[in-house]
C-alpha cells in the first residue's frame, strides 16, 4: 500500500493496514502516452484470495511485493501465497507477467534479490508436494488435480512457468532516510516494458 | 486530552492526523484495531481498547473512509463520540469534491489540512462536555423557586381561607410524611418558605411539600403510568383535606403546580407564558391523558421527548417513503439507511440461526455488516436485500480465510529437518470422534511418508486403549513395514488405565525421539467444558509437554453449545498456563460433517469464536473420509435458500 502513492506522485504518504483495493492510472514513462492502472489489493490473510478473486482475471501483469527484511522469517507464508497465485487456473491461462519486487531493500538487513529468488524456488518445490498431498476439499475440487507448477521430477525454476517472471529490488522509502526519494527504477523500467 | 485522531481511506491512505498530548505512533494500534475489529466482522460496538488506549472509530461508507480516536483508557471523555459524529460530517461536507471526481488520484493529491476545524470542533466538544452539568440544576432551582412565590400567590387568594385552616390541622402530620419522601433538596426549597409572610407561607410550603413529593415520585419512576398512580396518592393524601369543599379545583391545582414545575425543569422558558395560559386552561380541563404525555416527555429527559418525536414523524414519513423508496431503490442511487437493513437482516439472522450458527454469533455478525453498509451507496438495479446478502456473504467467507497457513506436513517436514518429532494433541468434549478423526489422520501422514506414533493418554475410558491397538493393527496391515523400508510406520505408546496423562505424553515424546518417529498423535480423554479438575488436568498436559498444535475437535452437529465449549477451553488453557503466552487452540477439526446436509453454521460459530482456521473436516467413519475446508463451498450452502 505504501509503493502506489510513492510511484504516482513521488511523495511520502503516511499509509495504514488497507481493507479494500484502491486503483489508480500511471502515466509510463516520459514520452509514451501509455497509460497503466495500478490496482493495489489488500496483504491481510483473509482478504487477499478474495480480492486476488476479483481482480485477476483483469490483471495485464501482477507485482508481487515482498518484504526483504522479515523474508527469512516470513518465507513460508510469503512461498504459500505466492503458490496460491501461480496455481489460479485464470493466472496460469493468461500468464500476465509477474514482478517480484523486493521492497525495503534500504535497511541493512535486506536479503539480495538473489537471495530471494533462490529461496522461494525451494519452498514452492516442497509445496509442491505438500499441496498435491493434503486432503481434498469438501466438494471434491482437489487441489493435486489440475494444476502442477513447473516441471515434475526436476525441481522448481521460476523459468518453468508459462509467464514471465522478473526480481526486482527496490526502496519505497530511500536511502536518504523518512523524507527520502524512493529507488524506483527497476520498478519503473520494467512497468514501461509491459505498458 | 486525546492521544491521537486519524482520518484514512479504507485503501490504506492516511488522510490527516492529529497526534495529541502524548504521541507514540499511531500506526501500531489503529493496525491493531482493524486487524482484530474490521477484518474479523467484530464491529458490533464502536470501541476497541488496546494496551493503554482505548479506541473509537467510525466508517464512513460512503466515501470509504475511517475515522479513528485514540485517548487512554483511564479517562472517560464523554464528549469523544459527538466529536467523531461533528467531524465526520464536516470532512465529509469540506472535501466531498474530491472524493466524487477524482477516486484515488484526488486523495492522492488532495491536501487535507483539517487542522483548524479540528481544533474548533475539540474545543467546542469539550466545553460543551464541561459546562452542560451544572446549569441544568440551577435552572430547574431557580424557575421552581420562582414559580412557587409567584403562583400561590396568584392560585391561593381564592381560597385561601378554607385551605388554610384544614391545612393547618394537617400541617403536621402530612409535613412528615412529605418530608420524609422529599427529597434533600426539594426539603430545603420547603423550609426556604417560612421566611416568607405569614398564611401565605404555610400554605406554600404545604404546597410545595406537596409539589416536591410528586416530583419525587415522577423522577424516580420512569414510565408516564407510574407517575400517575403516586400522583393520584399525593391527591388523595392532600384531597383528604380539600375533598370536604371542592375536589375538582383542587385537583386542577395541583395539576398546575406540577406543570408549571415540570415546564421550569425542561428550560427557563415557559416560567412566563405559565401563569396565564396554562393555569387557565387546566382548570377547565380534566387531568385526562393527554396532559400526562405533555409532562412526560419534558419532565422525564430530553432523551424521551427526542426519541418520541423522530419516531412520529418518521412513522409518518415512512409510508410514503416506503413507495418511493422501493422505486427508487431499483433505478437510482440510494444510500444505505438502518431502517432500510434492518429488516433484511432480521431476516438474514434468523435465516442464519435455523443453519445451525450459534445466536450470538448470528447477532454479532449481522450488527457488523450493518455497519460496514450504512451509508453506502447502491449502485442502479440493486436491491437492499442483495445488497446484504452479498456483504454478508463476503464477511462469511472472509471469516472461513485461514488466519494463518493450515500446511500441517509443511511442518511435519521442518520438524523432520530439525530431528524432533511433530506433536498433535486432539482435545474435546465427550464423544465428537477424537479416537476416529485421530486415526484417519494418522493414516493420512502414513499415506504421505511420516512415520507416526499414537500416544494412549486417555486413560480414563474404558476401551479406549483397545480402541487405538485396534487402529493401529488395521494401518499396520494397510501399510506393512517392507513397503516402508522396514519401518513400522504407525505404533502405539500407552501405559494402560488410570494414570497421569501428561507423564504419558512427556514419556512418549521422549520415546519418538530416541525412535526417530516423525509425528506424535496425542489422543486424551473426552470432558466436558465446565468440569473444572479435568480441565485443569488437560491445561497441564499441554503446558507441560508444549505441542506443536493443538487441535480442538468439535462435532458439526452442536450448536450454541459450540460457543461455549471453545470459550471455556481456551480460557482453561490460558489460565492454567505458567507461560508468558499461553498455548491456546491452534485449529479446529470439525467432524461429522456427513450427517448435517446444509446446516453447516457450526463452522461459522467455531471460526468466528477463536479465529483460528478448522484444519481438517470429518466426513464419515472410514480412514478415507478425511478433507479440507472449502470456504466458498459452506458460505454457498449456508446462504441457500
Amino acid at each position: 500500500t505504501f509503493l502506489p502513492p510513492q510511484l504516482l506522485t513521488g511523495k511520502y504518504r503516511d499509509t495504514q493496514t488497507s481493507i479494500t483495493d484502491s486503483s489508480a492510472v500511471y502515466r509510463v514513462g516520459n514520452d509514451k502516452s501509455a497509460n497503466v492502472t495500478l490496482i493495489d489489493l489488500p496483504g491481510h490473510e483473509s482478504l487477499r484470495l478474495q480480492f486476488l478473486e476479483r481482480f485477476k482475471a483483469a490483471a495485464r501483469a501482477i507485482v508481487f511485493v515482498v518484504d526483504s527484511v522479515a523474508f527469512q522469517r516470513e518465507v513460508k507464508d510469503v512461498a504459500e501465497f505466492l503458490y496460491q497465485v501461480l496455481i489460479d487456473s485464470t493466472v496460469l491461462k493468461n500468464a500476465p507477467a509477474l514482478l517480484i519486487a523486493c521492497n525495503k531493500q534500504d535497511v541493512t538487513m535486506a536479503k539480495s534479490a538473489k537471495l530471494i529468488q533462490q529461496q522461494l524456488e525451494k519452498e514452492l518445490n516442497t509445496l509442491r508436494v505438500t499441496h498435491s498431498a493434503a486432503p481434498t476439499s469438501l466438494d471434491g475440487s482437489g487441489t493435486g488435480g489440475p494444476a502442477q507448477l513447473g516441471k515434475k521430477g526436476k525441481d522448481f525454476d521460476f523459468s518453468q512457468l508459462p509467464m514471465k517472471v522478473e526480481f526486482v529490488e527496490c526502496s519505497a522509502r530511500g536511502s536518504k532516510g523518512e523524507e527520502g526519494d524512493a529507488d524506483f527504477e527497476g520498478l519503473e523500467k520494467w512497468l514501461a516494458k509491459i505498458a | 486530552m486525546l492521544d491521537f485522531f486519524t482520518i484514512f481511506s479504507k485503501g490504506g491512505l492516511v488522510l490527516w492526523c492529529f497526534q495529541g498530548v502524548r504521541g507514540p505512533a499511531a500506526t501500531a494500534p489503529v493496525n491493531a484495531l482493524i486487524r482484530s475489529v474490521l477484518l474479523q466482522e467484530r464491529g458490533g460496538n464502536n470501541s476497541f481498547t488496546h494496551e493503554a488506549l482505548t479506541l473509537k472509530y467510525k466508517l464512513d461508507n460512503q466515501f470509504e473512509l475511517v475515522f479513528v480516536v485514540g485517548f487512554q483508557k483511564i479517562l472517560t471523555l464523554t464528549y469523544v463520540d459527538k466529536l467523531i459524529d461533528d467531524v465526520h460530517k464536516e470532512f465529509r461536507d469540506k472535501y466531498r469534491n474530491e472524493f466524487q471526481q477524482k477516486g484515488t488520484l484526488g486523495l492522492l493529491n488532495g491536501t487535507f489540512d483539517f487542522k483548524d476545524d479540528f481544533m474548533r470542533l475539540l474545543r467546542d466538544a469539550e466545553e460543551s462536555s464541561r459546562v452542560r452539568a451544572p446549569t441544568v440544576m440551577k435552572t430547574f432551582e431557580q424557575s421552581l423557586k420562582s414559580q412557587k412565590t409567584v403562583k400561590c400567590m396568584i392560585e391561593t387568594r381564592g381560597e385561601k381561607p378554607k385551605e388554610k385552616v384544614k391545612n393547618k390541622k394537617n400541617k403536621g402530620s402530612k409535613k412528615e410524611g412529605t418530608e420524609a419522601v422529599a427529597a434533600p433538596g426539594k426539603a430545603s426549597a420547603g423550609d426556604k418558605q417560612p421566611s416568607a409572610a405569614g398564611d401565605r407561607a404555610e400554605l406554600t410550603k404545604d404546597e410545595i411539600l406537596q409539589k416536591n413529593r410528586e416530583e419525587f415520585f415522577k423522577r424516580h419512576m420512569k414510565a408516564g403510568e407510574k407517575s400517575r398512580s403516586p400522583k393520584p396518592e399525593a391527591q388523595k393524601e392532600k384531597g383528604k383535606k380539600p375533598r370536604v369543599w371542592d375536589l375538582g379545583n383542587s385537583n386542577a391545582k395541583v395539576l398546575d403546580y406540577s406543570n408549571s414545575a415540570t415546564n421550569g425543569s425542561a428550560d427557563a422558558g415557559p416560567v412566563e407564558e405559565f401563569d396565564t395560559d396554562i393555569a387557565l386552561r387546566d382548570r377547565n380541563r380534566e387531568p385526562g391523558r393527554l396532559y400526562d404525555l405533555e409532562y412526560e416527555s419534558e419532565d422525564e429527559a430530553e432523551e424521551e421527548k427526542v426519541v418520541q418525536n423522530p419516531s412520529k414523524p418518521s412513522a409518518k414519513k415512512g409510508g410514503l417513503g416506503g413507495m418511493f423508496g422501493m422505486l427508487k431503490g431499483l433505478v437510482g442511487s440510494k444510500s444505505l439507511t438502518r431502517e432500510d437493513m434492518d429488516p433484511v437482516l432480521e431476516k438474514m439472522k434468523d435465516h442464519l440461526i435455523a443453519k445451525n450458527v450459534a445466536a450470538e454469533i448470528a447477532v454479532q455478525l449481522c450488527e457488523s455488516v450493518a455497519k460496514k453498509l450504512e451509508g453506502k451507496v447502491m449502485g442502479t438495479f440493486t436491491t437492499v436485500t442483495s445488497t446484504v446478502k452479498q456483504a454478508l456473504q463476503e464477511a462469511l467467507v472472509q471469516i472461513l480465510q485461514p488466519q494463518r497457513r493450515v500446511d500441517v506436513l509443511r511442518d511435519v517436514m521442518d520438524a523432520q529437518r530439525h530431528r524432533r518429532p511433530y506433536v498433535v494433541t486432539f482435545c474435546g468434549v465427550n464423544g465428537v470422534g477424537k479416537s476416529t478423526n485421530l486415526a484417519k489422520i494418522s493414516f493420512w501422514l502414513i499415506e504421505n511418508g511420516f512415520s507416526v506414533l499414537i500416544a494412549a493418554c486417555d486413560t480414563f475410558r474404558a476401551g479406549a486403549v483397545e480402541q487405538l491397538r485396534t487402529h493401529t493393527r488395521r494401518l499396520n496391515t494397510l501399510h506393512p513395514p517392507e513397503s516402508h523400508g522396514g519401518r513400522t510406520m504407525v505404533q502405539l505408546y500407552e501405559k494402560g488405565y488410570g494414570k497421569d496423562a501428561a507423564g504419558i505424553a512427556m514419556e512418549a515424546i521422549s520415546y519418538a525421539r530416541n525412535q526417530g518417529f516423525d509425528v506424535v498423535l496425542v489422543d486424551t480423554a473426552g470432558r466436558m467444558q465446565d468440569n473444572a479438575p479435568l480441565m485443569t488436568a488437560l491445561a497441564k498436559l499441554i503446558a507441560v509437554n508444549a505441542p506443536d498444535l493443538v487441535l480442538f475437535v468439535g462435532e458439526a452437529l452442536v450448536g450454541n453449545e459450540a460457543v461455549d465449549q471453545l470459550v471455556k477451553f481456551n480460557k482453561a488453557l490460558a489460565d492454567h498456563s505458567m507461560a508468558q503466552t499461553p498455548r491456546l487452540i491452534d485449529g479446529i477439526v470439525l467432524t461429522k460433517f456427513d450427517t448435517i446436509d446444509d446446516k453447516v453454521g457450526a463452522a461459522i460459530s467455531m471460526t468466528y469464536i477463536t479465529s483460528k482456521p478448522i484444519v481438517f473436516v470429518g466426513t464419515g467413519q472410514t480412514y478415507c473420509d478425511l478433507r479440507s475446508l472449502n470456504a466458498k463451498a459452506v458460505v454457498a450452502a449456508l446462504m441457500k435458500a
